[in-house]
This record gives structure tokens, C-alpha cells and sequence, in this order.
């Protein structure tokens, strides 16, 4: 075969959701034995590219030649059959079967009774568990009981499974503390002639691996070029469309370190959160770093009352608070801007404008009935705070794009008057322009006298907007770091668990205090 | 032009894409009677429609409750049984004269709100599933009429209900009157209370509610107590008409609750859906049970006509939040999605 | 429940419990009906016990798949009225009628599929829909209680075979060893992943809309089978439609530890379920409880049962999570 000829070949895929388009005529190649990443920011289409390579989505318009024969895959089942495997980033294991059963679904191997047989699947299980270097994992156990890691690699190695001519990995490495274990498994499949699809946004896994990259912003391609001699700053140029240096609003120090700090966190204990400790003072931004899964989101949580505390308590502006529901934690001033928006954080039925309102709904009404011009007024009021345009108020909320609905929600949670916001990975699937606004909107917030916190997976936020940032592993603080030291190697590696030796003493002396500073 | 268009709808507050399958099923219960005339001509004559909007009552009370708790997300099993034990606590309560109608009507108010209460603490608190714990509550209570009334069926109301239902203002019988007035209070307090909307929002999405801080609990039985307290209304309404009332006279009133407010437009999981929708579904079902008597037809056929009518509604309403879908996406200056798959793609 | 598990301690399943409350159950029943034990005893309460335990684990093929079903006495009222009206009118009645209403029920179950699954209907509505149209139709067929279901029939399946088997109890076998097997086919699997999480089904090539319109098939194959064993012990065809039965049939899933939320569970909880509920009618009976206050006790019990079913689904969980952080030595994040 002419191995200069593509193994995959895109031609103007086009992918339209009513009016926005999150595929614009893109097009490319992949080469036999190629490893090419695919970058862009949350939003720039991205995981609708890979939706439509694996078969989940079907493109308005397009073609697609997948070695040498046309491709147009209506399912996972199709996809396979034409050589095409997809790890995908939201796992698709299913959680209360066994590693061995989800090793081989959808159709594991049946005898001449049409049944499965369990011993002689995890006998196979077990079999490709080693060949695959994944050891500690028992193809009997239950997906569900296994550590976000352990599941991730699961994933990767089904998908290698039936040799695949085009791999899609699709975030490979979110939880994977150690990744050389991947970067091996994809040198051997490169050796063997499998082409492999990418997709991140760690630029330095793409210069690891990547001879090759593509680069999506806003559904089109931006850069198709080879990665060696590319500078982070070409990268974040294309990526975000203006250069890295201009995206984080000037940050000065509106720290407050006369009042009593407006939370202070003392040795809360909860489901997946073990003794944690800190304070955020008045007028300042404290980041909060991790890996996938750490117990952050469990903190967060915890926090507001979502969960219950099985030890410790809180401080709110030195008062302390029992907090046992996230109405309760409203009163107390703590305010939380949730994970998943579309689950979470809007009602989607609503208008953009009931959205707003909805927390603080009765301040608009007298005598319970609402009175309109009064709703508008307040709602108006959230809007101006995060330069929310007043067309997008009537609307449905979910005709709004990601970045317009984030906005809402902080509106929301603004007009509430909290003391302290907490923010849980705001800017995920958040246009760029939407971020920067964002950044100003907590800067501006803390200013004038609020307290936020800030967890974010991206690490170039945390280093930027934050004056400080505590790094959560396996549901403890394991370091804090202070301005001077942030940045997003230090950050990185303290997340992975790999504790400096200042750190190190650092974490003795705040466990023996109490509170961190 | 569409762009305009759509905007000046979008931004306009009384008019909403709900109120326009509203108003077309009122149009499908006229053509229907139209349809209705030209096979027998003998049909539709003024008491006829008089009579069919008097009916309409007991279903326009009945299913204001039914499409809160539906617009919550629940749905209330319950209120046929409340209906009879409003009907016979009053029946039995006043006995044929109207002494005891001044207290004997709190108390059944009272009571009938209560099971309803009962039915929102083990929704809210014990977190039993909505139908299964109105449906058990409803039988277990059927249980202890049976057991008070000790079976015998049949009693006299007072005749201040009965004259109520048979009277007349001006000409135009005092039910219908009254159905104009519930229509208006009751879209007043759905859409334009604190509550109401509150209770939009927890319909739309409970997790977003719960992070939001709103009173779930709170508005999850407090609506489950309007919906007894709507059944029981009805009740006695029923009572008054049928000038009697029996143990199972609002089993045949507990389906097309629910089906009103599906053909109305609201949707079944919660979170959208117009009263007035409702009311429409409302009169429909009665012009369609007065037009299925009037073709004598069996209660076999009455069965599968309804039940048709619900799958048919609920087919018709997956078409319409496309159309809406569509509608609300044609905004100018749209960003682009975050590539997830948008809501009403299928898994 | 969880697949097999060597080499780790298998925690509880939730049916376990249900078979638990059973036993305590029958000795409880025992003590007011000494003949309980005996060969007749046992074939009356298997006789009584099957077709709310065939229903039930109908149900529980669409409840894994985090689906409802109310369609289950709508079925049951047609078929049992087909039964009562056909089986004595065909030569070799018994037979034809059996094949009749289990094409029945699986016709009624796959449309409930089709409305569920294709066209994307709540299943809630969707199926009280089917219902309410199931009873028109068996109203249509016998407009009051009445008919007669054929004497072999009536005989043969209210009693034992091989001389100490009921026909009831090896149906239930039947049953039983049908579903072990079945929990091992793909399409077993399929119901528990897609009931589960069907977005990770999906993901995974599993057809998700496929499962649940079979799940519903079959289900409704079930349930045209419990409206003939209907037939057999009752000799009538009945057209009305039981609120009572209808709940029984969810109590008995829920007792049996299959959540309604899907995803875990299985049928031989349900029969067991169903046996409980069975047994506890007739100890109300023998203890001498008044007829009327079997609706308030249906509707309390429905509300235990679920209650019930979730203290024993929380147990078994609790179990898991302390027996995973023994083994890891650690907090399992996630």
C-alpha cells in the first residue's frame, strides 16, 4: 500500500445545532502510522469532530474516505467494523458491570447457547490485562468500585483492542498520573502502522507525541501544520485568537487582611474529603488545583451543603454557621456556581431572564404575584454586572451558547449579594471572549469586597487570576502556593503528588497550626 | 425578515408557543363538534354547547391541580377518590339540607387538602415515587370511606350546590361563568406568583433547583395539597350536579385529568406547559365524551378513544419542542456550541 | 446484583433480604394455617402466588432498563378475557389460546417499545395510554365478567404434576432457571448497561433503542402469560382493571430489591416479592382481618415496600462502600 497516501481523509464536514455550527467545512488527513494532535479550546468542536469520526453523530454534510472506502458509520458497531476505535473522554464504561464484561462489549463472546460465560471472559480479561501493563485490576471487579485511573486506562485498552487502522483518544491522559505508560502503548502502535487521532489540549503531550497537529476554533480549522518548531505562544495565538499575555485582566491585590478572612474552612471531613483546612480573606481570589476527581468536587460540594459534614465547620466573616443546604448557605453568603451547567446550573425551560431571577424572585413581587417591571429591572441589573446583552434576556435559556449561559448563572449568583462565591470550573466549555469577561467579573467582584473560590482545569487561569492556590490530592490540601511560586509547572506537579520539600514543610507546620494562611 | 419576526414574538410577554397549541386544541374541540353537526344535525344546539361547557367544570377544576403536580414532575393518582370522598363527606355532612353547609364545607375542603398534604410529605420526605404513593394513598383512603360509609351508596347534597350548578346569570349558566373565572385565577397564581414560578423552575431541573437553594420540599407539597384541594372542589361541584354522590362517581374523572393536560401541551416530565393549555384540553375532553354518548358508543370504545388520545398527544407534543427548539434557536450572533450532543438528540 | 465475583467477598444482594423477609413470612403464616406445609397447602399458595410473580417479572425486565410500565393489567385484563371466551371454542383450546395471548402480549409490549424507545415518549404516560386502550378492547371482547375458560385449563394448571410437583411451582422454576440464563445473553447484559447508563451504552455500541423495545416486548409476553394463569385459577375472564394489582405489581418489584431507577436488581427478587405479598394476604385473611381494609392495607403496603426496597438497596451499598475502602487501604476518589 502506498504509505503516503491518507489512512483517514475528511472532506468539508459540516455539522450545524439550529443556528450555531460546531463543524464548519473542516477537512483534513491522517497518515498510516501518524500520531496527529487535535487542539482547540472547550467549544472550538472539537468533541464534535471525534462524534462524527466515531459514529455518534451524523454530519449535515461531508465526506469522509477511511482507507480507501467511503465511510459513513451510523454507530459505534459501524465505526469498528471499518477500523475506526474511539476512547472516548466521558468514559463509556458502564459502572456496575465488570472490567471483564465491558472489555468486550457490546458483543462478548457467546457459545453455541448464545451465552456468555463469565470465567472464560475474565480468563481473556485477565490475559489482556497484562499484555497491556494495567496491573493491580481484577477483570472480575466492577468498573464502578475501580479509581477514576484505573478506569481511564480501561478505556484506552478497549479500544486498542481489535487493532484498530485509526485510534481516537480523546483526552487519554485527564486522569492519569503517570502518562508514560500511554506515550509506550502509542509508540507500539505507531511501530505497527495505526494511525492515531489525538485530542488535547497539553501542549506538551502534543510535542511528545505529535508530528502533526490541527487546530479548531469556532467548528474551523485554524492550523494544520507539523508541531516542531511551533512556540507555546503560536499555539495560544491561534488557539484563543489574540496572544497569551493579553488574556487575564491586570491583577492587583485587593487583599483585605484586616477584617476576619470571609471563609474559613476548619478541618471539614465528608464523603471523599479528608480534614481539609483553609480561609479565603476578604478581597481575594484563592484557586484551588487537581487532578481529575481529587475530592474537589466533593469539597465544593460540601461546602454549600449538598452534602452533609461528618466533621468540622465553617466560619463566615467570623461567625460560625451550620450549613445543611445550599438555601441555608445563600443566607449565610455562600453562593456556588456549579460543575455541570446543563444539569445543574440552568433550568432550561425557563426564559434567560427567569433564570436570573429565579433565586432572589420574591424581591420582584409584592404579595407573591410578580410584578413585571420590577423583574426586569433586577434581572437587568445581573445582566450589567457580567455585560450580559439585554437581547439574549427573553429568550429560552438554552438557546444561548455555553459562554451566554455561564454568564447568566454568575448573574444569578451576583444579585444574591453573596460574601463569597465559589466557582467550579466556570469557564469549561466557554468561549474565549466569554472567559476574559468572566475573569473580570471575580476580579471586579473581589474588589469591591468579595471573596472567591476558584477551582479550574486549566492551569494558565489558576496562575493568573488567583493570589493564592491550594492543591488538592486524594481529598486533602497537600500544598499551598503562595504569588510568587504559582505557576503551572509547580501547580502540575503538586497535583500529581509529587510534594517539594518545601511544601513539604510547609503542610506540617499549617497541619499543626490548624488553618492555612 | 424571519430574523424580526421571530424576535418581536420571542420578546413579547403574553405570547408564547404554548398558548398557540392552546388555541389550536379549542379550534380541534369545535371542529370536532362542527364535524359532529354534519352527521347529525341534530347535534349542537345551544343547550347542547351550554351543557357541554357546564360538564367542562369538573375536568377544568380537577386538572388545574393534575398540571401542578405534572409541572413539578410528579403526577397525582389520587384525585378521582378524593373527588367521591369530598362528594360523599358532604353528601353524608349535610344530608339534604343546607344547615350544615357552613361548616360541613370547610371540613371537606379541610379534609380532602389534607390527603392531598399526606401525598406531598411522602413525595417530598420519604421520596417515594409520585405515582405510586398517590396511587397507594388514594386506595388506601378509598379504603377507609368504604369502611365509614360502610358501602351504602347512595346520599343527598344540599341543595345550595344543587341550585349552584343549575342556576343562572344573566342568561348563562353559573358554572361556565365560573370556569371564565377559574381560567383567569388559576393562570394568574401558575405564572405570575413566586410560587409558580419556583415551581416551573424545580419541574425544569431538580438539581439545578436544589443548588439554586429554592424550597422543594416546601412547593412539593404544598402542590400536591392544591391538587386535593382542587379534587375536592370538584367534588362537590360533581355532587351538586349529579344532585347525589356515590363512592366511585370520580373514577371516571381521574384519566382525563391527566390526559387534559397532556393534550393541552404541558410536558409530562415537568417544567413547561400553560394552564390555559389545560382548560383547552379541558373542554375538548368534554365536547368528545358528549359527542362518544351521543354516538352511544361503549364504554369499551370510551376506553380506547382516550387512551389513543393520549398516545396521539404525546406524539404530537415531541413535534412540537422541535418546532419550539427551532424557533428559539434562530438568534442573531450565536456562538458556537461546546460540541455536546443538544437536548432532544435521541440515545 | 453484581456478575460473579471470584476471589472477592460478594456483598448481599438486595433479593437476599427479600428472601429473608419471606421466610419470616411463612412462619409467621404457618402459625395461623398449620396446613401451610402441606402438598395441597403449598399448591394453593403457589396457585396464588403466580400471576402477580409472572407479572412482576415482566415488570422487571422494563424497570432495569430505567423505563415504567403500567401496561401490565391492561394486558393481563385482554388476555385473560381472550382466554375465558376463546379456550373453549377452539379444538385443542388450551394450546392455541396459550400462543394467542402471548403474541398478544408481546404485540402490546413492542408497541409500548416503539412508543418508548423510537418515538421518545415518557414511559409513564406512554404506557397509561396503552393501558387504558388495553381495557377498551377487553371490554369490547366481554363487557362483563363472565365467559369460561376451558376445563383443562382450569384443572391441569391449578395442579401437581409427577405427583408432588405444582404446576404452579415448576412454572416458577421455569421461570427462574429462564432468567439465569437470559441474565447471560447479550441482550441481558444489554438491559442491565443500558438501564444503567445509556449514554455509556451507547458510547460503548450498544443499541440502546433495540434493548428497551425488546425489554418491553418481552415484558408484555409476560404479562400476557400471567392474564392465562389468570384464567386458570380464576375459570372467569374479568375485563376490569385492579388499581390493587397494579400496585401489587410494582411492590413486588420493589421488595425484591430491583430499584426503580434501573440498573440493578433482577427477577428472582420480584417472584420472591410476590410471594410476600401473597403470603401476607392470606395471613390477613387467616388472622380474620375485615374485607375492607384490604385497600388500606394495598396502599400502606405499597408505601413499605418501596420504603423497604430502599433501605435494602441503601444496605447493600453501604456493604460495598466499606468492603472497597478495606481493600484499597484508602479513600477511592470517585
Amino acid at each position: 500500500m502506498d504509505s503516503s497516501a491518507p489512512i483517514l481523509q475528511a472532506t468539508n464536514l459540516h455539522k450545524r445545532y439550529g443556528a450555531t455550527t460546531a463543524l464548519d467545512e473542516v477537512s483534513f488527513s491522517l497518515y498510516p502510522g501518524e500520531v496527529c494532535g487535535l487542539l482547540g479550546e472547550n467549544g472550538a468542536g472539537k468533541s464534535t469532530l471525534v462524534k462524527v469520526l466515531s459514529g455518534i453523530v451524523i454530519p449535515d454534510a461531508g465526506e469522509i474516505i477511511l482507507d480507501r472506502l467511503p465511510y459513513h458509520p451510523r454507530n459505534i458497531l459501524d465505526a469498528k467494523a471499518a477500523g475506526l476505535s474511539t476512547a472516548f473522554q466521558e468514559l463509556s464504561l458502564i459502572p456496575t458491570l465488570s472490567v471483564a464484561v465491558n472489555l468486550f462489549l457490546p458483543k462478548p463472546k457467546v457459545n453455541a447457547l448464545r451465552l456468555v460465560s463469565m470465567r472464560s471472559l475474565e480468563e481473556e480479561a485477565s490475559a489482556i490485562l497484562n499484555q497491556y501493563g494495567i496491573t493491580g485490576v481484577s477483570p472480575s471487579a466492577l468498573i464502578g468500585d475501580l479509581p477514576l485511573a484505573a478506569r481511564q486506562r480501561i478505556e484506552i485498552v478497549r479500544a486498542m483492542l481489535q487493532n484498530p487502522r485509526v485510534l481516537l483518544l480523546d483526552e487519554p491522559t485527564a486522569a492519569l498520573s503517570e502518562r508514560e505508560w500511554l506515550f509506550g502503548l502509542v509508540d507500539g502502535l505507531i511501530a505497527r502502522g495505526t494511525s492515531i487521532l489525538y485530542v488535547t489540549h497539553r501542549l506538551d503531550e502534543v510535542r511528545r507525541l505529535c508530528k502533526r497537529c490541527i487546530m479548531l476554533r469556532n467548528g474551523k480549522k485554524v492550523l494544520e501544520a507539523s508541531t516542531a518548531g511551533m512556540t507555546d505562544d503560536d499555539v495560544f495565538s491561534k488557539m484563543a485568537g489574540r496572544s497569551v499575555v493579553e488574556s487575564y485582566p491586570v491583577r492587583e491585590s485587593s487583599i483585605n487582611d484586616s477584617a476576619p478572612p470571609v471563609l474559613e474552612v476548619r478541618h471539614i471531613s465528608a464523603a471523599r474529603v479528608n480534614e481539609i483546612s483553609f480561609a479565603v480573606r476578604r478581597g481575594e481570589v484563592l484557586g484551588v488545583a487537581a487532578l481529575e476527581g481529587q475530592g474537589q468536587s466533593a469539597l465544593f460540594k460540601a461546602l454549600v451543603g449538598l452534602t452533609p459534614l461528618k466533621q468540622g465547620h465553617l466560619v463566615v466573616d467570623g461567625k460560625r454557621v451550620v450549613i445543611r443546604s445550599p438555601r441555608a448557605a445563600r443566607v449565610a453568603g455562600l453562593v456556588l456556581v456549579p460543575e455541570e451547567r446543563k444539569s445543574e446550573g440552568i433550568f432550561n425551560d425557563l426564559s434567560t431572564a427567569a433564570n436570573i431571577s429565579i433565586p432572589i424572585i420574591n424581591q420582584a413581587a409584592s404579595f407573591d404575584f410578580i410584578r413585571g417591571k420590577r423583574e426586569r429591572r433586577l434581572v437587568e441589573r445581573g445582566a450589567a454586572l457580567v455585560d450580559l446583552h439585554s437581547r439574549y434576556l427573553p429568550p429560552n435559556i438554552d438557546a444561548l451558547s455555553g459562554g451566554n449561559q455561564q454568564k447568566a448563572i454568575l448573574a444569578r449568583s451576583l444579585l444574591t449579594e453573596p460574601k463569597c462565591l465559589l466557582l467550579f470550573d466556570p469557564t469549561r466549555g466557554v468561549d474565549v471572549g466569554t472567559k476574559y469577561n468572566i475573569y473580570r467579573v471575580i476580579r471586579t467582584f473581589v474588589r469591591e469586597g468579595g471573596a472567591a473560590l476558584f477551582y479550574s482545569t486549566e492551569l494558565d487561569e489558576l496562575v493568573h487570576l488567583c493570589d493564592r492556590c491550594i492543591v488538592i490530592y486524594r481529598g486533602t490540601v497537600v500544598a499551598e502556593v503562595s504569588e510568587k511560586e504559582l505557576s503551572p509547572h509547580v501547580l502540575l506537579s503538586l497535583a500529581a503528588g509529587h510534594a517539594s520539600e518545601a511544601t513539604q514543610s510547609m503542610i506540617t507546620a499549617n497541619s499543626r497550626n490548624g488553618t492555612s494562611r | 425578515m424571519n430574523d424580526i419576526l421571530t424576535r418581536s414574538l420571542l420578546s413579547s410577554r403574553t405570547f408564547k408557543p404554548e398558548t398557540l397549541t392552546a388555541l389550536l386544541v379549542l379550534l380541534g374541540a369545535v371542529l370536532m363538534m362542527l364535524a359532529m353537526k354534519v352527521l347529525n344535525p341534530g347535534f349542537g344546539s345551544v343547550q347542547q354547547i351550554a351543557a357541554i361547557l357546564t360538564t367542562s367544570i369538573f375536568l377544568v377544576v380537577a386538572a388545574y391541580g393534575q398540571g401542578l403536580v405534572i409541572l413539578l414532575g410528579g403526577i397525582d393518582l389520587s384525585i378521582g377518590v378524593v373527588m367521591s370522598i369530598a362528594g360523599m363527606m358532604i353528601a353524608g355532612l349535610t344530608n339534604g339540607s343546607n344547615e350544615a353547609l357552613t361548616w360541613a364545607l370547610p371540613v371537606t375542603l379541610i379534609s380532602c387538602t389534607a390527603i392531598g398534604l399526606l401525598n406531598g410529605l411522602g413525595v417530598a420526605f420519604l421520596k417515594i415515587p409520585p405515582f405510586i404513593m398517590t396511587l397507594a394513598n388514594g386506595t388506601a383512603f378509598f379504603g377507609v370511606a368504604l369502611g365509614i360509609t360502610a358501602g351504602s351508596s347512595q346520599r343527598t347534597v344540599a341543595p345550595a350546590l344543587q341550585v349552584l350548578m343549575s342556576a343562572q346569570i344573566g342568561g348563562i349558566p353559573v358554572p361556565i361563568v365560573l370556569i371564565g373565572w377559574f381560567l383567569v385565577a388559576g393562570s394568574v397564581l401558575q405564572s405570575r406568583t413566586t410560587e409558580g414560578r419556583k415551581i416551573y423552575a424545580i419541574g425544569s431541573s431538580l438539581a439545578a433547583a436544589r443548588v439554586a437553594g429554592l424550597p422543594i420540599e416546601a412547593l412539593t407539597i404544598a402542590a400536591y395539597g392544591v391538587s386535593g384541594l382542587c379534587a375536592a372542589i370538584a367534588g362537590l361541584l360533581l355532587a351538586g350536579y349529579s344532585s347525589s354522590a356515590t363512592l366511585d362517581m370520580g373514577d371516571p374523572f381521574l384519566m382525563p385529568t391527566i390526559a387534559a393536560v397532556v393534550i393541552g401541551g404541558a410536558c409530562v416530565t415537568g417544567g413547561r406547559g400553560l394552564y390555559f393549555g389545560t382548560f383547552a384540553g379541558a373542554i375538548f375532553l368534554s365536547a368528545l365524551s358528549t359527542i362518544i354518548t351521543v354516538l352511544s358508543l361503549s364504554q369499551g370504545w370510551r376506553n380506547i378513544i382516550q387512551g389513543g388520545i393520549i398516545i396521539i398527544a404525546l406524539i404530537l407534543q415531541t413535534k412540537q419542542w422541535y418546532l419550539l427548539s427551532i424557533v428559539n434557536r434562530q438568534l442573531p450572533g450565536k456562538q458556537s456550541l461546546d460540541g455536546v450532543l443538544p437536548q432532544n438528540s435521541e440515545v | 446484583m453484581s456478575q460473579s465475583t471470584r476471589g472477592q467477598r460478594r456483598p448481599i444482594p438486595s433479593s437476599a433480604f427479600a428472601a429473608l423477609l419471606y421466610g419470616i413470612m411463612f412462619a409467621i403464616y404457618l402459625l395461623y394455617s398449620p396446613s401451610a406445609i402441606t402438598l395441597a397447602g403449598i399448591t394453593d399458595l403457589l396457585n396464588n402466588t403466580i400471576v402477580l410473580a409472572i407479572a412482576a417479572a415482566g415488570l422487571t425486565l422494563v424497570i432495569l432498563t430505567a423505563e415504567l410500565d403500567l401496561s401490565s393489567v391492561g394486558v393481563i385484563a385482554v388476555t385473560n378475557v381472550i382466554v375465558a371466551t376463546v379456550s373453549t371454542k377452539v379444538p385443542g383450546g388450551a394450546f392455541i389460546t396459550l400462543i394467542l395471548v402471548c403474541l398478544i402480549g408481546l404485540l402490546v409490549g413492542l408497541i409500548n417499545g416503539w412508543l418508548v424507545a423510537f418515538l421518545g415518549l415518557q414511559s409513564l404516560a406512554a404506557t397509561l395510554g396503552t393501558m387504558i386502550a388495553c381495557q377498551g378492547v377487553a371490554l369490547l371482547i366481554l363487557e362483563a365478567p363472565g365467559g369460561e375458560v376451558a376445563a383443562f385449563i382450569m384443572n391441569r394448571l391449578t395442579d401437581t404434576v409427577f405427583g408432588f410437583m405444582p404446576v404452579a411451582g415448576l412454572i416458577l422454576l421455569l421461570a427462574v432457571a429462564g432468567w439465569l440464563l437470559f441474565r447471560r445473553t447479550r441482550l441481558g447484559i444489554a438491559i442491565y448497561a443500558v438501564g444503567t447508563d445509556a449514554l455509556a451504552a451507547r458510547l460503548s455500541g450498544l443499541n440502546v433503542k433495540a434493548t428497551k423495545w425488546l425489554a418491553f416486548g418481552l415484558a408484555g409476553m409476560a404479562y400476557g402469560l400471567a392474564g392465562y394463569m389468570l384464567g386458570a385459577q380464576t375459570g372467569t375472564g374479568d375485563p376490569r382493571i385492579s388499581n390493587s394489582f397494579l400496585l401489587y405489581v410494582f411492590a413486588a418489584v420493589a421488595i425484591g430489591g430491583t430499584p426503580l431507577g434501573g440498573g440493578r436488581g433482577g427477577v428472582i427478587g420480584s417472584v420472591v416479592g410476590a410471594g410476600i405479598l401473597t403470603v401476607m394476604q392470606k395471613l390477613l385473611f387467616a388472622v380474620g382481618v375485615a374485607e375492607f381494609y384490604t385497600n388500606i392495607f394495598n396502599g400502606v403496603i405499597m408505601i413499605v415496600a418501596i420504603l423497604f426496597g430502599n433501605l435494602s438497596a441503601i444496605l447493600s451499598l453501604r456493604q460495598k462502600a466499606i468492603m472497597s475502602q478495606h481493600r484499597d487501604g484508602q479513600l477511592v476518589p470517585n
